[in-house]
């Protein structure tokens, strides 16, 4: 899942990218209110986290530019604003949750993943296709009863494609949602990583997962 | 103390008794002089009619008509008396009522007629005139030498009655002025009340203001001419109350909202350093990335403790001889790293000689924050330069710099507290916007005052301060 953070104090832009990062997000970051809604414009971002106070443009105003031009990216307005009024001008203009600073970063992590289950419709915090089990708070998979150890990049593929279960993804929203702004673009990485994936959760004994649309995308579980 | 209603209400009865016991007094003496001179008049006119009356005839004094057929002198509760004498005092005739007394005698003074009041040997106040007359020659009479020169007719009559009028007059306006004292201390409380009820009704609206509500003011509606000034003195003192207060929640508001984002990072840091377990380089960067989260954080507090201190003037200021060039090179000392890398080229153009007296510790704080503000937002490659200007009245010193980005609205702004220009919102938790704020302040209590100009890329600031003259 693909984040976009937005806050211009240096420590608590570094260790939220680290931690998030560590959490199995793709993140973008910028300090620069204009060079984040140019962001937000350009990518599809699952979640923007977004300060309000910021040089060159403040928060609200980025908001306010994504909605108006119908982007519809689930926000996260993080900010040090604690008033109820600061919360419900937020929230009435488009936000889809408000955290004051400052705050558990535990909080902020089950805040994303609510997030997420809402921009992908899901309800349940583990995802079920067939017997592939995932557990989206602890980032652990089993098919059936035995656990499937993944590596971060892996994980954050099968949590996308669980996600879209049943849908038919392209390479193209594979590489927006999982991989970040400067990683470094390959024609087949995407296909290298659904290699390694594939022979991680598939069984002999099992039916087939993921299976390959020729000229389309990849589909999990249908 | 008394309240306005006690007080209202005794010199409402106070009043009210002092005037009408005056009146009661004037009453009276009004009345009984009329009676008094009705009384005398009385007497004037029978002692006239009687001395008309009169002739000496026979050596002897006779009536013209029979007097003792007057009833009211032939005795009775109205008695009148009358007493004739001859000029040296020996009694000639005396009335019928007089029976075995006599009036006493005395001679009108100055004036053909004279009152007094007097006693009979029976009690009986009475009042009298004496008249000096030359009686009528009779027939009988006709040698002159035999007449008297003249006589003295003294006329009297019982004062009881009319003493009994002016005792009936006096229980009268007494029992009347009781009354109306009753009915005054009846009628006052509620006259108060009523009159007071402006001032209640005030009261109340004063009492529904709370802290949290001085937006609301006190109506003037049906309030008497007398309140409405204090009204508008108290809607004016709301008014200053509430911008004062609002003062004081934005700039808690505002340290609140600054303490909070290197909070955030501290919290942020910690937490995610403890996600999982990590080699000791990267505890030492998250323990050092904090320190340098909380050394930004303690700048602010200790810049916040400083204008507390200055508002509430617990901080005291000094004067001793400041070496201005020097105190400005020593507080370049700590920036002059940061601006070498930039660039940044630094002009101090004070005169080595110039020497100020005032509080160097002040002055020290003035200029690190004048010099720091100038490093943070001077262009790369750009200039800063420091000159002064003695006056007759003080001196000025002007901070200048290049790569001015502030308009003419935001430049007025820089004193405020909290207040960033856009350019600075980069340095969250680095520059809280409180440098030029304290700057202002200390430069105030030294009884000087500072302004920001900003025109053609460049941003000055001008510190102007007083010659001190008691020579601290």
């Amino acid at each position: 899942m693909r984040i976009l953070l937005v806050e211009d104090y240096l420590p608590l832009q570094k260790s939220l990218t680290k931690g998030l990062r560590e959490s199995g997000f793709a993140v973008d970051v910028t300090g620069d209110g204009q060079e984040g809604l140019w962001y937000a414009m350009s990518n599809d971002y699952d979640v923007i986290i977004l300060d309000l106070m910021l040089p060159r443009m403040d928060g609200l105003s980025i908001l306010k530019q994504l909605r108006v031009k119908n982007k519809n990216n689930h926000i996260l307005i993080l900010t040090a604003k604690d008033t109820a009024e600061d919360r419900i001008k937020g929230l009435d203009m488009g936000a889809d949750d408000y955290l004051v600073k400052p705050f558990a970063f535990g909080e902020l992590l089950a805040r994303l993943r609510a997030l997420m289950r809402r921009r992908y419709d899901q309800k349940c915090p583990c995802l079920k296709i067939h017997n592939l089990h995932i557990d989206v708070a602890s980032r652990r998979v089993w098919r059936g009863d035995e656990e499937i150890i993944l590596t971060s990049r892996e994980y954050m593929l099968l949590e996308y494609l669980a996600m879209r279960a049943g849908q038919v993804v392209s390479r193209t929203d594979i590489w927006e949602h999982v991989y970040e702004f400067n990683s470094e673009a390959s024609s087949n990485v995407v296909d290298v990583y659904i290699g390694y994936l594939r022979k991680k959760i598939e069984k002999e004994a099992e039916p087939p997962l993921l299976r390959t649309v020729r000229g389309q995308g990849y589909i999990l579980g249908a | 103390m008394w309240s306005l209603r006690l007080r209202l209400m005794c010199g409402m009865i106070g009043g009210m008794v002092v005037l009408l016991i005056g009146f009661d007094l004037i009453v009276y003496h009004i009345i009984s002089r009329v009676l008094f001179n009705q009384f005398d008049a009385s007497l004037e006119s029978a002692a006239r009619i009687l001395s008309a009356s009169v002739e000496w005839d026979d050596n002897k004094l006779d009536f013209e008509f029979d007097v003792e057929m007057v009833p009211e002198f032939t005795g009775g509760t109205r008695s009148a008396y009358y007493e004739f004498w001859r000029n040296d005092g020996v009694p000639i005739r005396k009335s019928p009522s007089l029976a075995s007394d006599d009036l006493i005698w005395f001679k009108p003074v100055n004036h053909p007629h004279t009152f007094r009041t007097f006693v009979m040997n029976d009690g009986r106040p009475i009042r009298a005139v004496a008249v000096n007359f030359l009686p009528r020659t009779g027939k009988n009479n006709p040698n002159a030498a035999d007449s008297p020169q003249s006589l003295i007719l003294v006329v009297a009559r019982d004062t009881g009655y009319l003493l009994a009028q002016l005792r009936f007059l006096k229980y009268l306006l007494s029992i009347a002025s009781i009354g109306a004292i009753g009915l005054a201390c009846a009628v006052a409380p509620v006259v108060v009340r009523r009159g007071l009820t402006p001032l209640s009704a005030v009261a109340a609206q004063i009492d529904n203001i709370r802290e949290d509500n001085l937006k609301s003011r006190i109506a003037d509606e049906h309030l008497p001419a007398e309140i409405v000034p204090i009204q508008k003195q108290l809607n004016s003192l709301l008014a200053r109350l509430e911008a004062s207060f609002e003062r004081e929640r934005a700039f808690s508001a505002d340290v609140a909202h600054e303490l909070r984002t290197p909070l955030a990072g501290i919290r942020s840091i910690i937490d995610v350093t403890l996600t999982r377990d990590r080699d000791a380089a990267e505890y030492r960067s998250a323990l050092s990335e904090s320190l340098s989260a909380i050394n930004n954080m303690e700048a602010m507090v200790a810049k916040l403790l400083i204008l507390a201190r200055i508002e509430t003037g617990q901080m005291t200021f000094n004067r001793e001889q400041v070496r201005m060039a020097e105190l400005v090179n020593r507080c370049w000392c700590p920036f002059s790293g940061k601006a070498a890398a930039a660039g940044i080229v630094f002009e101090n153009h004070l005169n080595s000689a110039l020497v100020w007296k005032s509080d160097a510790a002040g002055l020290s704080m003035i200029v690190s924050n004048l010099l720091d503000n100038a490093v943070e937002y001077t262009d790369r490659g750009g200039r800063i330069w420091v000159t002064a200007r003695k006056t007759d009245v003080g001196i000025e010193i002007i901070f200048e710099n290049t790569g001015n980005q502030l308009t003419g609205k935001q430049t007025s702004e820089v004193f405020g507290c909290f207040w960033r220009g856009d350019s600075a919102r980069s340095n969250t938790g680095v520059h809280c916007g409180l440098g030029l704020a304290l700057v202002k302040r200390i430069i105030e209590a030294l009884g000087g005052s500072v302004c920001a100009e900003s025109q053609n890329g460049l941003f000055n600031i001008r510190i102007y301060l007083p010659l001190v003259k008691n020579g601290l």
